[in-house]
């Protein structure tokens, strides 16, 4: 079998083209089987091309801007750029139960209660200052829930909008500099950007 | 059409199996390898290089699919949006449960089984845990001691390649390590406190495992991408798909099949021998038999238990090889979980780099000499330092800039440690047929009853009061005990089915993994174990399997067989 001779950092395009020379022996045996197989893996999408079915325009609309304001683009991309909307849409439509679903959707529609009660405009139409103080109050609120209440809903949105943007690509190379395979460890790396 | 007849036939690809399929074909058998589960092909299956936002859902996983196909499965962490295609559907293999119990049987039926997706930990046994069940009763003596083993322990890890620390402890012997992977420096801060406060009594090292810290026979060295579970496309760390089978099949004497369920091994009467095998093909359901002159039953310790609680005739109406009463009785697990974590002061300009599969381990220091009033044997413990990164961010308050520029510092440094102990033999945890459910196949389901005793849930309490106290000793700050529940099973070290033993009135298998009724029948799986000791088991059931063919083959030359 053909084996790398090392395997230090390497990116994904480089790992595909590793994979496609360390097919061990084993390859050989049974090649009915194992072609066979093999072609239902390629012909298996990776991804399911079926787009979610949670939110509707103004759902998501909401969702982009309450997720850009959690994790706004600084010197690295926010979570608009990092694609969160796409994520939390995934997640709502077809990840949630019916229960957490409902209360997510509800939870964005009272920030839109909020700011009518407040501003008597819709979140999307208030000015920056006005939509951060709508948010303060989720987050105050949400935090001042006792422990073992259901979630609330900034809780959700701002769980969601951390792991979408962490784990997209643009938040794991670009804001945490991710290396994928470094080729080695250290326990005692020196910390700093 | 492929030969129906071989000279041996290795029932399971997994971790035991590919062993055994190694060794035989090595010494010139023409074998016949059985797998329940399809072929596994690593260009294709292994998935590590898979980002999570090449994923549907993110790397959650398809919740309803899950919760609906593998129930049971999702139980186990690595069952997730990558690697759920390396666990069984538990809707066609289903199982039950004594009432009032729970066992999560996590399995994994595919080219390579479990071995794809193990812990990859590697612990020798010492005379402590050979001799355990003589010294204090519970259990049969064990019919070899460290010294049988050791040179097979030797051999095993020579060449799986496995990296670590020699410590010269007596409960828990130095392998062939290459080298240990570094620990960090909370790690480093916790085994120096350990060591001012305990000397050599209870001491810190990095876990010794089955993957490479260098290249080693063809295979490179770890890259620290941190998910192994998902299949290594450098081959790093071990499995049967990319290290036993391919040593098998460049013998020429290897024929492996996939789904190739295995429904009872054929018992011969004029013989008295297993004359070979009954296969039911998973896709076509056609129902086939292979012959051989041996065959080793690798298929994990409950369903080789369950193989051979289906081979009934005349002569084994309850299972073959089964005239001690011992096959399915016993079984055990691994209780884990129970442990403590704290803060480690200090090192604030110290991070990690890399993503280390692998923690710490602190090898067992109860009843090594002394007695413990509440409970027998012992346990050890996994664990390991780092600090949290943006994943604290939820529990963090605001959000916007700050939060941002907050979450590019990790919080201070942690270390946590659980521990995992050793189960009791007990004939009361046992595995029969269950008399109406059936998996896809039409093969009766297993029944499970297995439950933890008082001498586990007594060692449990004890482990997590004896990490706080160590962690406490060692300088760690705000150290609070924590607790599991684990049910038996999920620990996934189940074992002991058909054990083995001195007398074959109280044991199915003796000294040499061979069944006693019947002497073509080995058995080196989990099922072959007399006790569970405390270690992780695997590197143990590699080593008896590579000691059992190489007994078996030079029964065959000598016409014993």
């Amino acid at each position: 079998m053909i084996v790398p001779a090392k395997a230090k950092s390497m990116d994904r395009r480089e790992l595909i083209g590793l994979v496609g020379v360390t097919l061990p022996a084993l390859a050989g045996l049974l090649p009915e089987q194992l072609q066979a197989a093999a072609l239902d893996a390629r012909r298996r999408p990776a991804l399911r091309a079926a787009p979610a079915a949670g939110l509707d325009a103004h759902q998501r609309a909401l969702v982009d801007q309450i997720s850009e304001m959690i994790m706004p683009a600084t010197d690295t991309p926010g979570a608009r750029a990092a694609g969160v909307t796409d994520f939390v849409d995934v997640i709502v439509g077809e990840y949630y139960r019916d229960d957490d679903r409902a209360a997510f959707l509800r939870g964005l529609a009272d920030v839109d209660s909020r700011a009518q009660a407040d501003f008597s405009k819709g979140f999307l139409e208030l000015s920056e200052p006005q939509q951060t103080a709508i948010l303060t109050g989720l987050d105050a609120e949400a935090r001042a829930m006792p422990p073992g209440s259901p979630t609330p809903f900034f809780g959700r949105i701002k769980g969601l909008t951390l792991y979408g943007y962490y784990q997209s690509e643009i938040g794991y190379t670009q804001e945490l500099h991710g290396v994928f395979m470094p080729g080695r460890y250290d326990g005692a790396a020196p910390l700093g950007r | 059409m492929p030969p129906t007849t071989y000279d041996a036939i290795v029932v399971g690809s997994g971790i035991s199996g590919g062993w055994a399929a190694k060794e035989l074909t090595e010494k010139g058998l023409r074998t016949l390898v059985l797998e329940a589960g399809g072929p596994t092909d690593p260009a294709i299956d292994y998935v590590m290089q898979v980002r999570p936002w090449e994923l549907h859902f993110h790397g959650w996983g398809d919740r309803a699919k899950l919760e609906h196909d593998q129930a049971v499965q999702r139980r186990c962490y690595a069952c997730d949006e990558w690697s759920g295609k390396f666990f069984v559907s538990d809707l066609d293999n289903p199982y039950t449960l004594a009432e009032g119990t729970r066992f999560d049987w996590i399995r994994g039926r595919q080219v390579g089984g479990r071995s794809i997706t193990w812990g990859r930990q590697v612990y020798r046994w010492s005379d402590l845990d050979f001799g355990a069940n003589a010294r204090d009763g519970f259990g049969v003596d064990w019919p070899i001691r460290y010294a049988d083993i050791a040179p097979w322990y030797d051999y095993v890890e020579r060449y799986i390649g496995i990296s670590g620390n020699a410590e010269g402890l007596a409960q828990l012997p130095d392998g062939q390590f290459l080298p240990g992977m570094p620990l960090n420096v909370a790690e480093q801060f916790v085994r120096d406190g350990l060591a001012r406060h305990y000397g050599r009594e209870r001491v810190l090292t990095i876990g010794r495992v089955a993957i490479l810290t260098e290249d080693h026979r063809g295979r490179a060295a770890c890259g620290y991408c941190g998910v192994c579970e998902r299949g290594c496309s450098t081959f790093s760390y071990f499995n049967s798909v990319h290290v036993t089978l391919p040593a098998a099949a460049a013998t020429g004497k290897l024929t492996l099949r996939p789904w190739s369920v295995v429904h009872s091994v054929i018992y011969d009467p004029r013989t008295g021998k297993a004359s070979g095998v009954r296969v039911i093909d998973a896709r076509t359901n056609e129902v086939l038999e292979f012959r051989s002159r041996i065959v080793f039953l690798n298929a994990s310790a409950l369903e080789s238990a369950r193989i051979l609680l289906n081979s009934t005739s005349a002569r084994w109406p309850n299972g073959l090889a089964n005239s001690s009463g011992a096959l399915g009785k016993y079984v055990m697990d691994h209780w884990m979980g129970w442990g403590a974590h704290g803060d480690v002061p200090g090192f604030e300009d110290k991070t990690t780099a890399g993503a280390r599969p692998n923690g710490t381990y602190l090898p067992r220091f109860r009843n090594l000499t002394g007695r413990q009033p509440d409970f027998v044997r012992g346990y050890g413990y996994q664990g390991g330092g780092g600090r949290a990164g943006w994943g604290r961010g939820s529990s963090m308050p605001g959000f916007g800039r700050g939060l941002k520029e907050a979450l590019r510092t990790p919080a201070p440094w942690t270390y946590s440690m659980s521990a995992w102990g050793e189960c009791l033999p007990r004939e009361t945890n046992a595995v029969t047929l269950d008399p109406v459910v059936k998996d896809k196949w039409g093969i009766p389901a297993l029944r499970i009853d297995c439950r933890w005793g008082d001498n586990e849930r007594a060692a449990m309490r004890d482990a997590a009061v004896q990490a706080a106290e160590m962690l406490e000793a060692a300088g760690v700050r705000n150290v609070r005990q924590h607790e599991a529940n684990n049910p038996p099973g999920l620990t996934i070290h189940e074992m002991g089915t058909a054990r083995m033993g001195k007398d074959r009135n109280t044991s199915v298998l003796n000294g040499w993994n061979q069944a006693w009724d019947v002497p073509n029948l080995f058995i080196t799986d989990g099922a072959c174990m007399a006790s569970s000791a405390n270690q992780n088991p695997s590197i143990t059931y590699m080593a008896l399997t590579a000691r059992a063919a190489d007994h078996a083959v030079d029964l065959m030359r000598r016409r014993e067989l």
